[in-house]
Formats: structure tokens, sequence, C-alpha cells
């Protein structure tokens, strides 16, 4: 009895861990199933926050998040297309790594196939040129030289210079070929007239002193006829491609350094590709000028860290220098810390009472508290009187004239600003 | 062919293409053309840092200023203070100031908050759903809501004052931007 009893347990058990590794296989499995269709979902979406990265490559947190969507919305029984459609409402169809087929997609669609569709066609087209233009008559030859050619060819092996045997041996091949049917009569007949043409020319060549007189060459004949009007022509398009060239050079580098900004160093890719890394001075430097150069480029690059402690090490070399302490105020400005940054500037002035850096930066701070634009403009005006670059004299008058604009509606509260 | 006709259809066909990737030159590759501008802003409820829920739709009938930010991002800061100026001038009006943090970590989150002495209510988006349901794709961004519950302008970056109070004000007459705005800003993670 005891026996039956442990051994109907033990079978229990058995089927009990049976049934629930099948279970555990199947949840496995529709696990799995669910990863590959998320994934494949992800594959056609483009990471937001990457450069031309899938949602399902990237390993940015923005992808992580979208893929967890992805699942939960699959898991909430929504299609494949449905959630596409839910992200091109969200990010427009920037989204879609393949664009719809619609509209301005058509075109990325239908672009490359007419592309390729015109170059082979154009190809082509080319090439049957360039074949007819090779089979094009023959320059006239002597009879008798054409005469001595066929007889040559039907006659046993004589002494012949290397290029007249190899041509005289070329038709005894096409002629071979063509009984044995290998060539269409009209191929054979152009090639016949070619390779014979070439012979007789050889052979006039033989015949003729070698460097003798132009009078009579036959072989100097194609090239004479193509002579007249060429030259002028060939210059006329030697000077508009150079045009081109220049005026394509010109463009590139007008517009390239526009659209490019420039890193640390002033090179576009920072010495990144040339492997001379940026010359980049170390922060211990005592140097004061090239301190405050390279922070300045800092400054421009957006590496703001850097350029505080560059700055903050100027500072420690001559704690009271305006041009530094009017960068750091800026710096501190951009960071959200306008009453400190006032400080700064104000301590600069203390100093250097025409500082650009300092005034413009101060102007900026004044002009962001509310009552205090009129204190601003007189910053401002300060900055104007001083000696400016263009591009800044202009950029401070636009600024100055919104503020005294905004001065304007500030004096009539009354009046709705509406813009 | 002439050979004038030949350079002609060379001109043609070159002139095009350079001036395509010149205009590709000039564009941000980053940037997402948002396509919520004009249409409903989508649903949300938000935990609140200061306990409670905000529900979008329970702002029908207001001006919904929606901010999303984090607190390692330095235009966010740059525009911190500026925000809760325009918040304190506009209190008083049918206008909602609504902070979303997103991709930070709660202890920073907090301490940006008391730094900037931010008064208006501010919650964290776990899982950046919200964030996706707004099409985000680089911080601050913020979203000008009207009272019908429609985005009438988007602005991504910092702003500046006369941007909200304009379009505030624009958000309370229903009119909607036709374009986008664009500031500093920082790629989100």
């Amino acid at each position: 009895m005891t026996t039956a009893r442990s051994s109907r347990a033990r079978t229990g058990r058995l089927l009990a861990a049976l049934v629930g590794s099948l279970l555990l296989a199947t949840a496995a499995g529709a696990k799995e199933d669910l990863d590959a269709r998320v994934r494949e979902i992800a594959a056609g979406l483009r990471c937001p926050v990457c450069q031309n990265l899938s949602v399902t490559e990237s390993p940015s947190e923005m992808a992580r998040e979208m893929r967890a969507l992805i699942a939960d919305q699959l898991a909430a029984g929504n299609s494949p297309d449905e959630i596409r459609a839910y992200f091109v409402s969200k990010y427009g169809e920037w989204i879609l790594l393949s664009p719809t087929a619609r509209g301005f997609g058509l075109l990325l669609w239908v672009l490359p196939g007419l592309g390729a569709v015109m170059g082979l066609g154009g190809a082509a087209w080319v090439l049957r040129r360039w074949a007819r233009r090779g089979a094009a008559p023959p320059a006239p030859v002597d009879a008798a030289a054409l005469a001595r050619v066929r007889a040559l060819v039907h006659e046993a092996p004589s002494a012949l210079p290397p290029e007249g045997a190899r041509l005289v041996e070329g038709l005894r091949e096409l002629e071979f070929d063509h009984r044995a049917g290998a060539l269409s009569a009209h191929d054979y007949e152009e090639l016949r007239t070619l390779y014979e043409t070439r012979a007789a020319l050889a052979l006039a060549s033989l015949t003729e002193p070698p460097r003798g007189a132009p009078a009579e060459g036959a072989t100097e004949a194609p090239r004479a006829e193509r002579a007249p009007g060429a030259p002028a022509f060939r210059a006329w398009r030697w000077v508009a491609a150079a045009l081109f060239l220049v005026g394509f050079g010109s463009a590139i580098g007008f517009f390239l350094p526009q659209a490019v900004r420039l890193r640390d160093g002033g090179s576009i890719t920072g010495g990144f590709l040339t492997g001379t890394g940026n010359a980049a001075l170390p922060v211990e430097s005592r140097d004061l000028p090239a301190l405050l150069e390279q922070g300045r480029r800092a400054m421009d690059a957006q590496d703001l860290g850097r350029a505080l402690r560059l700055f903050q090490r100027a500072l420690e070399v001559d704690p009271e220098h305006p041009a530094a302490r009017a960068y750091l105020g800026l710096i501190l400005l951009r960071g959200g810390h306008p009453d400190r940054a006032l400080t700064e500037f104000d301590r600069a002035l203390s100093r250097e009472p025409k500082s650009a850096q300092a005034l413009w930066g101060k102007g900026l701070v004044l002009s962001e508290t509310p009552g205090k634009t009129g204190e601003a403009i007189r910053t401002w005006e300060a900055l104007l009187a001083q000696d400016l670059s263009r591009e800044d004299r202009d950029h401070v008058g636009s600024v100055l004239a919104r503020a005294r604009q905004r001065l304007e509606q500030e004096a009539k509260p009354a009046q709705k600003v509406s813009r | 062919m002439r050979p004038w006709a030949r350079l002609l259809i060379v001109f043609g066909v070159v002139t095009p293409l350079v001036g395509f990737l010149a205009y590709g030159f000039t564009r941000d590759p980053r940037e997402i053309p948002s396509p919520l501008i004009g249409r409903p802003a989508p649903p949300f409820t938000l935990p609140l840092m200061d306990g409670g829920e905000m529900k979008l739709e329970d702002l029908r009938g207001k001006v919904v200023f929606l901010n999303f930010w984090a607190s390692w991002c330095p235009p966010c800061r740059a525009e911190a203070r500026l925000l809760e100026a325009s918040w304190r001038r506009h209190r008083g009006e049918d206008v909602v100031f609504l902070g979303i943090n997103m991709q930070d970590r709660e202890e920073p989150a907090r301490a940006f908050l008391r730094e900037f002495d931010i008064t208006y209510s501010n919650g964290i988006d776990a899982g950046n759903r919200i964030a996706i349901d707004y099409g985000i794709w680089g911080i601050p961004e913020t979203f000008f809501i009207d009272r019908n519950g429609r985005i009438s302008y988007k602005h991504i970056g910092a702003l500046d004052a006369e941007i909200i109070h304009a379009k505030l004000e624009e958000a309370r007459q229903g009119v909607v931007s036709r374009r986008e705005g664009k500031g500093d800003y920082r790629s989100i993670q």
C-alpha cells in the first residue's frame, strides 16, 4: 500500500513538474515571439535622439522606452500598423526609416530607379555611338594594297612584320568562323573590311619610307580630317570647365564654413581625422593670454565646463583680470545664476569700466530683471560707445531696440502686449 | 549633339544637385518637425512631486504652459528663473504652468526646483511615456495648450520672456502658430 501510494505521489510530482516546465517553455516561447515582433517594428522606426540608428539598434534610454512601449501595445492587442501610426502621429513621417510611398515620399522611392534607368540608358546610348563611330567607313586605301592583303590571306604564311602577320591571322580566323556559322554575314563583312583596311595600311607603311614626307600618307588622312575647327572648340570647353571649377570651389569655400561650426582649435574635426588632436592648453598653464584665448574658444564650442576651468585658472593667476571676470560672469549667466553673474560683471567693471563683455553681460542680467530695463538700456548704450566689430554693433543695436520697445510697453501697462 | 547643348545638360543636372547638397548643410539633422501643433494635446495623468496628481483633462478651459525639463540640461537651467518669473506674473489669470521632469533622478530634480525657487507644479515622467506622447527629442521643450485643449505653439530650446507672454496671449485667444520656435537645446539620451 505504502509503496503504491508513494509511487502514485511520485507520478503526481513528475506530472506537475512536466506540466510546469511545459508552461514555462511556452511562456518563454511567447516571450521570445514578442521580442521578435518588437524588434521587427522597432527596426522600421528611426531613433529620435540618434543619428541614423533604428530603435532596435539604438542603446539610448529613449529607444529603450520606445521598445517597452511597443511591447506594451502589442500585449494590449494593437497591430504593428497601428503602433507605427501612433509613432507617426507623434513624430511625423520622420520616424519611419523607409518613407511611405505617398506625396514627397514617393519621389524618394521613384528617383533612384529613375536615375538608374536614365544612367543605364545614357550609357547604352553613348556606347552605341562609340561603337558606330569605331565601325565608321574606314579611310580609303589603295585597291592594290587591299588585293595584296586578300591574296596574303589565302597564301601560305610568308615573312610579314608582326602586326601584319597578326591581322592576316585574324582575317583567316574570321573567315573560318564565318564558314562555321559563328558569325552573321553582316558582322563578317564589317569586321573583314576593318581588318583588311588595317592590314593594307600596315603594308603601305611598310613599303613607304618609314618617316617620309606626309604627302600621300594614308595613315595621316583620318587625323587631318578632324583638324579644322577642333582647337577653337576645345579651348572654349576648357575655359568653361575651368570657370565652373572656380565657381564651384568658391561656392563650397563660402558656404561650407558658414554651415559647419568650427570646433576648438579651428579645425572642423578637431584634429580627429588627422590625429593631431587639439593642441589643448593644460589648465595648469600660467600663460594668461593663452588661457583667455582657449577659454573663449571653449565657450564658442559650447564647452562651458572647460571654459569655466580655464577662466578660473586665469583668475588664479590674476584675481582681478577684467576679461576673465566678465567671461566667468557670462558662464554663470548661462548656467542660470544671474545674481552671481552680476557681481562678477560689477567686479570686472570696477577694474575696467569699458570692458565690452562685462557691459554686455550686465545689460543681459538687468534686462531680465523686472523693472531694470532702463538700467539695461543705459549699460548697452555705454557698450555701443566702445570700439566694437560691425557684427557685434548690429547685434547690440537690435537687442537695444527691442529693450526700448519693451520699456515703452512697460510704461503703458494698460495696453495689452500682443504680437 | 551640339557641345553647348551637352554643357547645358551637365549644368542643368549638376547645379540642382549641388544646390540640394548645399541646402542640406544648412539644416539641423536632429530637428524633427512636430505634427502636433494645432492638434489636441495628448491626455496624461502626471504624479506631482509634492503629492497628488494632475490630469490634463481637468485643466480644460485654462491655458496650459507645459515644459519638459531635466536638471542636467544647461538651457533648462538658463530659462528656469524666467519661467518662474513668468508664472508669478500670470498666476492670477486662467493660466497653469506645469513642469514635466524627464530622464533625471529625483534628488537632483528636487534640488533644481529648490535652487530656482520654482512654485508651479512639477511631476516626474517615469518611463518617458508622456515625453513620447508629445514627440520629445530634445529639452527643454515647451507646449502651449489653449483653453480647448489644443496645442497652439511648440518651442524647442530655451525661451525668452517676450515669446512666453506673446504665445500665452495667443493661446488665450485660440491662435495657433504656424511654425514652432527654436532656441538653445540639448539632445536627450
